[in-house]
């Protein structure tokens, strides 16, 4: 039983934070085109905030090997 | 930076403002408020030079684009009145000069598109027409048909011989498009009958483009002359453009400099004050400039004209314009902190702490050897196609840099394009191997976590242990509960003594409540996030695992495809994604963690950009 959890757990600990960071991005991305449009000058400053809820998804990438590493697989 | 004031007669205003030019450090601020002082208000006269100048300095930058001079400058001093009308002239000379050139290559350039597109037809009909001489008397029909309607041909064929019975002569040739050139020879006399079957079966008969002749008979030879001519005509077009632009072109980037300069000292104007006989400029200068000006100002007015200091009492912080001032090593990177806005006047600049930091995140997500020598390359290739001062040459230099940490860092971890070095090389890892350590790789991570916020917290404590010492006294305690956790983990793990873990905890205790005290319920709170913060640099670890794998898979493929020369295709290809992937999202991160993580523990925006009175130069507007 355990060979299925332990991919499993792996496999959500980086699959739901995939999708939070995406649908974060997805929010945040149309709002900094409209800005971008405005103000071209925020270029840096838009790929900054873009890159901030790929924490979610970097620390899940992170527990799914502790997850993996854990389990032996 | 020292707040210096001048004063001196009216009438020496726009000399002085000259020689403040010549020497330029003096940032002029709005002059203070005093009883019987006035702001200096443009007459008419002042306006309408100012539109002259301004409209001399729009025909100069045209003509100067129109001229593709690009951004050269120079600098001119004290050019006469005489002279400025000389160069407005040269100037709108130039750009007419420039803008006729460029339509008469606009209208060629169309015009050669517009006969690109007829080139095939007029192959076709050409053939069609020397094949079947015309008919006295005959009307004829050019039509071109779209592929998809290649089949109304036998259709237009029936319609046609219902029509006329055997008077008509219709002729196909298709061509390389797919479309299907038509050429309808029919007697003059059923001319109109054929144009209501045409339109009845809706196809229209080709429309011979404008200013070649009426029929395709005369256009033909016409347009075969106009292809074979434009080429010359265009060539002509950009030998005249050279031609204007070496004999204008130094004399036109004098001309912009002057009226650039000419512009900026009237703008200069409305920051004086004035009374009936007296102005008044203020302005700041840096302090070891502040003998140069007095020098300048004397030499050229003698007692004239007097420079004085102004007390600090008269003055704010906050006021004061900033000016980053970094070694020639950590320029580049004040690049990073410019994005934000400015430090505060006083605060800390944290360029030096960005340029150490930034590469080392950089190399160490890169970590590869191979991968670190081609970005060193590319920042070669950009330094040498780059001006010095460019945008492009900071990104070079910063790109150099953070090539080195990698190739560095790809020492240590023994990768060369992945596992390659280990396999063809011999290559080991000094420290540990990427692709299987992923524990020490996390620990590394994080520890660079732990001393990057601890380090901003510490400058935070010290930049604000004047203005703000309570806070100050917060930020400190932050930094060393975060090291007394740091101590406690490692003594749990019993990589520390176990002795260790209780005084820890204990003095943990003791601290939480002196740092509610000192910042509120604020002080616990940025606790926590620094903690957040810490843990967040583990993203060091994540990305160096995933530009590992991505290597070790490129690899892999590369050894599978059976095919020697298919194999290392694929694979170079995905070690050029990885690669490309390997600049941009350490780039982003490494970023991010400075304007997020780091910064925010103690960097003070708000600070005004030094902007002193000076020549014009191609890159002024740019961040000095």
């Amino acid at each position: 039983m355990t060979v299925l959890w332990i991919p499993l757990s792996a496999a959500l600990a980086i699959g739901l934070t995939a999708l939070a960071t995406s649908w974060a991005q997805s929010r945040i991305g149309p709002a900094l085109a409209a800005a971008l449009a405005e103000k071209p000058e925020l270029t840096t400053t838009a790929v900054i905030l873009l890159a901030i809820p790929e924490t979610m998804v970097i620390l899940g990438f992170v527990v799914a090997l502790s997850i993996l590493m854990r389990g032996g697989t | 930076m020292v707040k210096v004031r001048i004063l001196g007669p009216s009438p020496r205003l726009t000399e002085v403002l000259r020689v403040v030019q010549d020497v330029g450090i003096l940032h002029l601020t709005p002059p203070p408020s005093r009883p019987r002082l006035e702001v200096h208000a443009p007459d008419r006269a002042e306006l309408r030079r100012k539109r002259q100048i301004d409209r001399a300095a729009a025909d100069c930058e045209a003509a100067i684009t129109g001229l593709a001079l690009g951004g050269r400058g120079e600098t001119v001093s004290g050019a006469s009145l005489s002279q400025l009308a000389q160069w407005a002239r040269l100037a709108r000379r130039a750009r007419t000069g420039a803008e006729s050139i460029a339509a008469r290559r606009t209208a060629l350039d169309e015009e050669q598109a517009l006969l690109s597109r007829y080139r095939d037809l007029l192959s076709a009909l050409e053939s069609l027409l020397t094949a079947r001489a015309l008919v006295p008397g005959a009307t004829a029909y050019h039509i071109v048909l779209r592929r998809d309607q290649a089949g109304s041909v036998p259709v237009l064929r029936g319609a046609l011989h219902e029509l006329l019975g055997g008077a008509f002569e219709l002729l196909t040739k298709t061509l390389p498009s797919g479309e299907t050139a038509v050429l309808l020879l029919v007697p003059k006399s059923d001319a109109p009958r054929v144009d209501r079957l045409l339109a009845d079966t809706r196809v229209q008969e080709m429309p011979v483009p404008h200013g070649y002749g009426d029929s395709l008979e005369i256009a033909i030879p016409r347009m075969r002359e106009r292809i074979a001519a434009i080429p010359g005509e265009r060539d002509a077009a950009v030998k005249e453009l050279g031609r204007l632009g070496r004999r204008d072109g130094p004399e036109l980037r004098r001309a912009r400099a002057a009226f650039r300069d000419e512009l900026a000292r009237l703008d200069a104007l409305p920051l004086s004050g004035a009374t009936p006989r007296a102005f008044v400029l203020e302005g700041w200068v840096p302090e070891s400039g502040d003998p140069r000006l007095r020098s300048a100002l004397a030499t050229a007015f003698g007692a004239e004209v007097s420079v004085e200091r102004v007390s600090q009492e008269q003055w704010r912080g906050e006021d004061v314009p900033v000016v980053l001032a970094n070694p020639r090593l950590f320029r580049p990177f004040e690049t990073i902190t410019r994005t934000l806005p400015l430090p505060r006047y006083g605060s800390l600049d944290p360029t030096p702490y960005v340029a150490v930091f930034f590469p080392m995140f950089f190399g160490l997500m890169l970590g590869d050897a191979g991968y670190g020598f081609a970005a060193a390359l590319l920042a070669l290739l950009l330094h040498r196609r780059s001006q010095p001062g460019s945008r492009l040459r900071t990104i070079a230099e910063m790109l150099g840099a953070c090539a080195l940490f990698a190739m560095a860092f790809g020492i240590a971890f023994g990768e060369l394009f992945g596992t390659l070095g280990r396999r063809w090389l011999g290559l080991r890892p000094l420290l540990f191997d990427r692709e299987t350590a992923l524990i020490p790789f996390l620990a590394l991570a994080v520890a660079l976590g732990v001393i990057h916020v601890v380090l901003g917290l510490i400058l935070g404590a010290i930049g604000q242990r004047r203005s703000h010492p309570r806070a100050a006294l917060g930020r400190g305690l932050s930094a060393v509960m975060v090291l007394l956790i740091v101590v406690a983990l490692l003594a749990a793990v019993r990589i520390l003594p176990a002795g260790l873990l209780t005084p820890a905890a204990v003095a943990l205790l003791i601290a939480f409540p002196v740092l509610v005290l000192l910042e509120g319920v604020v002080g616990p709170v940025e606790f926590l996030a620094n903690l957040g913060h810490i843990l967040s640099y583990a993203r060091i670890m994540a990305l160096g695992t995933a530009s590992v794998m991505l290597a070790v898979v490129a690899n892999r493929l590369a050894g599978s495809m059976g095919s020697v020369l298919v194999g290392a295709l694929f694979g170079l290809l995905f070690h050029l994604v990885n690669f490309g992937l390997g600049l941009f999202s350490p780039a982003i991160h490494a970023l991010r963690l400075h304007y997020v993580e780091f910064f925010g523990t103690f960097y003070s925006p708000g600070g005004t950009r030094y902007q002193p009175l000076g020549h014009w130069t191609p890159d002024a507007g740019k961040p000095a």
